[in-house]
């Protein structure tokens, strides 16, 4: 594989950050994990990650943060082309009605995980928007039968014409 | 820094490959057969180290042939007496021959059928009456992954069988060897399967291809004949190996699969023109109708119902088709230009008897299958045989039909390693057995293979053609 897919997650607070980051760790040998602490750090991880020819496939994104909020972020992202395809998630337990109804709108956000998380309701969201993100964007969906659904990867090898040679 | 990478060594050996013969004076071979030699190497190398796709190769293999080896190309505009030069349609018609067209008609028929779930029904109707054992499961899935990958590729086939036998892998102990016999049974069913029909895998194309080119036409119905029997036996025996290799703990299965076929018009006329097709194919010899007739019959239909739509047209495995043509047309220069002849005579055949050279033959198609593409390996070992056969060098009762049997029917016999094939490539992904398991049990069938093909080859083929 020569690019790899990466999982950004940004929130500032450091504990919550380690507890994602923890949770996550099972994923990291096939997604490595980047982390940021606000938009503006996250927009420059992104620019990186983009300028060495890699993806993001998931953010995982606090919605409270200083400057910017988390919403705005995703609603950049979701205009921007090299992360229209990243799946959006927010981790948060203080998005208002109002800011939620906008990310799902103008974000096109993919799932809410609301603060506290349950470490195997997490990993399920993960693997289920990682699998979706291969799914739509990669060729090669055996490299990751292990570590995500192999059965909806299977049926998607299904449909996508396989062939013998 | 960026030094040259592998395949960059590997084009430039090929290229070096493919001029060397320009500058050579070989003695025995004609001039074309040290260009048809240089085309051969250049498409050897490519096609075992792969620097490009294998597909693209056999592009490449038409060009040069129309360029260097046509009546129309630069090197050999007039006949010789050593060369009569093809005309270009000659290598660019491969991509029409029947085998192709066969071969074009299954896949708008698997299609179809995935497009329409027409395998996934099928296969919960068909392991039903297999109950919960675990043994008798892995023999159902086994005979419904061969039935199914004998008329759709054996690695859609195998993806989708995945999707049955995953939730059965995941509610079963870790420690099962259930897992992995479960995990095998798939795959090497469908590299078995593959062989019962001329549309089951593209090496039985490539076999029926060469020997339509020297005139000799193998009928759908009679193909069957011929390796049907073979794929029953090996696939029992596969059953077998891999329950005694990983004998099941549990003794029940939770087999739970959900589903109705649907029943909306597109669908029910899909289950109708797959079975008539289906039954038109396997009835050849009753009515006479060659099977590439009978193929254009469900693409027409499923094009003028729009089941076949544009996207569904541009979305067909066309490279599969280059890739057989490209080997066709190989075979033609190989055999014209008398360089697969020339091959052959630098060994002292008659030596041998012919029970040797099926054994010979059969071996290394498998042992070269289970590195190479299959199709590939067949590509480069019919042009071969089939000289050995025209040539009389191997001496009398060394048939044409029966070795390219033998050939086809071995290159699906490797299964030993991930790479071996695409299903062995799925079931390794999966994380639930080891290439050692893979490669003990594959050796095993590759072995029990091997000895079937032999005594098929002198016993019971020999029987059908004679």
């Amino acid at each position: 594989m020569d690019h790899k897919i990466y999982i950004l997650i940004v929130e500032d607070e450091l504990e919550v950050m380690d507890a994602l980051v923890k949770d996550l760790e099972n994923f990291e040998a096939f997604f490595p994990v980047e982390t940021a602490n606000d938009t503006r750090e996250a927009q420059e991880v992104i620019d990186y990650i983009i300028d060495h020819g890699h993806r993001i496939g998931l953010i995982l994104c606090d919605h409270v943060l200083p400057g910017k909020n988390g919403v705005d972020l995703l609603i950049d992202l979701q205009s921007n082309e090299d992360t229209i395809k990243s799946k959006k998630v927010l981790v948060t337990g203080q998005a208002g009605h109002e800011d939620t109804i906008l990310a799902i709108n103008k974000a096109n956000l993919d799932h809410y995980i609301s603060k506290p998380w349950t470490e195997e309701g997490l990993q399920e969201v993960v693997r289920n928007q990682l699998t979706d993100y291969v799914i739509e964007n990669e060729k090669n969906l055996l490299s990751y039968m292990q570590i995500l659904d192999a059965e909806k990867l299977s049926e998607a090898m299904r449909t996508k014409k396989m062939t013998d040679h | 820094m960026k030094t040259f990478s592998k395949d960059h060594v590997s084009i430039l050996i090929g290229v070096i490959g493919f001029i060397i013969p320009f500058f050579l004076s070989i003695p025995g071979l004609s001039e074309a057969g040290h260009v048809a030699l240089s085309v051969f190497i250049i498409a050897a190398i490519f096609w075992m180290f792969e620097p490009v796709p294998i597909y693209a190769t056999s592009i490449m293999v038409i060009l040069l042939q129309v360029f260097f080896l046509s009546k129309q190309g630069v090197l050999f505009p007039e006949v010789t007496a050593e060369y009569t030069p093809n005309g270009y349609t000659d290598f660019i018609g491969t991509l029409a021959n029947p085998i192709i067209i066969l071969f074009l008609g299954g896949f708008v028929l698997a299609d179809a059928a995935v497009k329409y779930d027409l395998d996934k029904n099928l296969t919960r109707i068909l392991l039903k009456p297999f109950g919960s054992k675990p043994k008798f499961i892995i023999l159902g899935l086994m005979v419904v992954t061969g039935l199914l990958s004998a008329f759709m590729s054996n690695t859609a086939t195998t993806a989708m069988m995945m999707t049955v036998i995953l939730p059965i892998i995941a509610k079963t102990e870790v420690s099962d060897p259930l897992r992995i016999g479960l995990a095998l049974s798939i795959p090497f069913a469908a590299n078995i399967g593959g062989i019962a029909t001329p549309i089951g895998t593209p090496p039985n194309a490539v076999v029926i291809g060469a020997l339509s080119n020297q005139g000799i036409d193998i009928a759908f119905t009679e193909w069957m004949v011929l390796a049907g029997p073979l794929v029953i036996i090996v696939l029992f025996v596969t059953w077998l190996v891999l329950l005694w290799m990983f004998k099941p703990e549990t003794d029940s299965i939770p087999l739970d699969l959900k589903g109705t076929f649907q029943k909306n018009s597109s669908a029910i006329l899909v289950y109708l023109v797959f079975g008539a097709t289906v039954i038109l194919w396997v009835t050849e010899s009753l009515h006479g109708i060659g099977s590439s007739i009978i193929a254009l019959i469900p693409v027409t239909v499923l094009a003028l119902t729009g089941i076949l739509d544009k996207d569904g047209i541009r979305q067909l495995p066309w490279e599969v088709l280059w890739l057989v043509a490209g080997g066709i047309s190989l075979g033609i220069s190989m055999e014209g230009t008398g360089l697969a002849e020339w091959i052959i005579t630098n060994i002292e055949w008659s030596i041998f008897s012919p029970v040797f050279m099926i054994i010979i033959f059969s071996l290394v198609a498998i042992v070269m299958s289970n590195f190479l593409s299959h199709t590939v390996s067949a590509t480069l070992l019919i042009p071969l045989a089939v000289s050995l056969a025209t040539s009389g060098v191997a001496g009398e009762g060394f048939s044409l039909v029966l070795i390219s049997l033998v050939i086809g029917v071995s290159a699906s016999l490797a299964m030993m390693l991930p790479i071996s094939t695409p299903p062995n490539a799925i079931a390794i992904s999966t994380g639930t057995l080891k290439t050692k398991h893979m490669t003990r049990a594959g050796l095993v069938i590759g072995l029990f293979g091997l000895i079937m093909v032999t005594l098929y080859a002198l016993f019971y083929w020999p029987l059908i053609l004679n």
